[in-house]
């Protein structure tokens, strides 16, 4: 059932099989982009699990770091230290285009600090402490990294998403709903032809009973 | 006061000190529930029900061995004059003061609140806490700084000169640098003499510099810090490894090489460590093999002259590196670390 009247005029036929053409070679083109898609998310969805099991690990060696530093040097020291880390991480962010899906790249760069640029003295600080440092620069290295990944991959599957969504609608909705007007046009546009048809005969034979008739009259009169 | 009587007092608390078997008996609790509830049966009572009536868990056991080891130290000092040998046990807690201070500066330094600064410090030198907590509620650095010089505490001579590139960066490095340099060279002055304590005591602060250059130079030869940049980290009056020996070390750029210069020195131990993996290890191996090197050396000097101070300076060693193996069994414990892992970080003094 279409929304909206359609007009049966053989313009509109024209103009139907235009976009029943159009929609079809838009769901073919969106095909093959959700194929490129798919394709594109399960690359990225395998570095997403490498990068997670490595910060999985990177984070579980950060962790027994810290514990055996707040364990050997006490807590209190490790919380003095911590006054003196810089706290901004600045990062550039720019973005690059995936069959048109905007994705983020951050810029490699490592995060790890020597022990001159971590704002502490050297000489009072245990080695424990510049090793939890250490452990935890290269966890928020892979933190950053792993971010990039997952958003990356987070927008290819709502791209994903949409584009099925889109030829879904295509499909299911659109061509049927336009090869349906255009049964539609044919149909009313055949049935007009006919009822033209019909009343041409009409009028034909119409015409010519009155030429009959007159020409009876005229013979009578004569 | 009679330097035999305060040697036969500070026997005393060593008795009161946890025994190896009791060590023993504390690694095998299996939580820290019953590590607190075998505590309670020694000297620590007093601070671990005080403690617990704030807080619970480990924050609750911290809290009580750092009280612990503040009373114990304050014992200490109370029991001397101002004599030399008050000025050598001075010299083992001012360590404390240097923490506290840094704690203090780099709170002030990035405005943390001052109940969050406070959580930070150990009144076990000689800033009490009543000064601590002065200096705490003051605004800003430059205020703590200046009340140190108003009240003529000696570490205002170590940040005085550093004031104005402080205040242009707002680094703290070098206020830090200062002070722990200053810690250094006062300690080195304050053993200088003829006496049997004296030549002790230098050996110890030699071997004390000799350890902290040491690990100064492994973390440079990690990190890749050139020479020109690290070289004003190493300290003078080291004693047996003179700073061409160290600079050479990190020339050297590699710990394998580097650590074959200690050949011939007391710090061999570090050579072998290194030669029984490719890479040295982890740094922080070597590094912790360090301080339980420092910690036999301080803790040997218990059992030397009987009537010198240098009982008091080996029972402190005794007694922190018991603090620290009571917060390693807690922590480890806590984390549910394996009996090895456990073991493999205690020293055994």
């Amino acid at each position: 059932m279409t929304a909206e009247p359609v007009r049966p005029t053989r313009m509109e036929l024209i103009r139907k099989r235009e976009q029943i053409r159009l929609a079809e070679q838009g769901r073919d083109l969106l095909r093959e982009k959700m194929d490129a898609l798919v394709q594109e998310f399960f690359r990225v969805m395998n570095d997403v699990s490498a990068s997670r099991e490595e910060l999985e690990r990177s984070a579980r060696i950060a962790d027994r770091s810290l514990l055996i530093a707040q364990a050997v040097d006490d807590p209190v020291a490790l919380k003095s230290a911590s006054f003196v880390t810089k706290r901004r991480i600045l990062l550039d962010i720019d973005t690059r285009s995936i069959m048109g899906v905007p994705i983020p790249v951050i810029e490699k760069k490592s995060l790890a600090l020597t022990v001159l640029e971590r704002g502490y003295s050297i000489i009072g600080t245990s080695g424990r402490v510049d090793e939890v440092a250490e452990k935890f620069e290269a966890e928020v290295d892979l933190i950053i990294a792993l971010a990039e990944t997952e958003t990356t991959l987070r927008r290819i599957g709502h791209e994903i998403l949409m584009t099925r969504r889109r030829v879904n609608a295509l499909e299911q909705v659109m061509i049927p709903d336009l090869y349906r007007e255009t049964k539609y046009i044919k149909i009313t546009i055949e049935e007009r032809e006919r009822e033209d048809l019909f009343r041409l005969k009409k009028v034909k034979r119409m015409l010519d009973r009155r030429k009959k008739q007159s020409r009876i009259t005229t013979r009578g009169t004569t | 006061m009679d330097q035999g009587y305060i040697n036969a007092r500070v026997r005393g608390m060593y008795r009161s000190l946890l025994s190896p078997d009791e060590l023993r008996a504390l690694l095998l609790r299996p939580d820290l529930d019953t590590l607190v509830a075998e505590l309670r049966k020694t000297s620590y009572q007093r601070e671990i029900e005080t403690a617990c009536i704030r807080g619970s868990g480990i924050t609750c056991l911290e809290a009580a061995l750092r009280s612990h080891l503040v009373r114990t130290c304050r014992k200490i000092l109370r029991m001397f004059g101002d004599d030399r040998a008050a000025r050598y046990v001075r010299l083992f807690l001012n360590r404390w003061d240097v923490h506290n201070l840094k704690a203090i500066l780099r709170g002030k330094n990035i405005h943390s609140p001052a109940n969050e600064i406070q959580e930070c410090l150990v009144p076990a030198g000689t800033l009490d806490e009543a000064t601590l907590q002065e200096l705490v509620n003051q605004p800003d650095v430059r205020d703590v700084i200046n009340l140190l010089a108003t009240w003529r505490i000696d570490y205002a001579r170590a940040f005085t000169p550093h004031i104005e590139e402080w205040s242009r960066s707002r680094e703290l490095l070098v206020m830090e640098h200062a002070l722990d340099q200053y810690y250094f060279d006062y300690a080195r002055i304050a053993v200088q003499g003829k006496s049997e304590e004296a030549v002790v005591l230098r050996r110890l602060v030699g071997t004390e510099i000799d350890v902290t250059n040491l690990k100064t130079v492994i973390t440079f030869i990690r990190d890749g810090v050139r020479i020109e940049d690290g070289i004003h980290f190493l300290l003078d009056g080291g004693g047996a490894l003179p700073k061409k020996v160290l600079e050479g070390m990190i020339q050297d750029g590699t710990l394998p090489v580097a650590l074959k210069r200690l050949e011939r020195t007391p710090y061999a131990f570090l050579m072998h460590r290194c030669e029984e993996t490719p890479t040295c290890g982890p740094h922080s191996n070597l590094i912790k093999e360090l301080d339980r090197y420092l910690v036999r050396q301080g803790a040997s000097l218990y059992r030397s002259n009987p009537l010198s101070v240098t009982v008091v300076i080996g029972f402190l060693y005794f007694f922190l590196a018991e603090v620290t193996n009571l917060r390693i069994i807690a922590r480890c414990r806590d984390a549910g670390l394996s009996d090895e892992e456990l073991e493999a970080e205690l020293i055994h003094v």
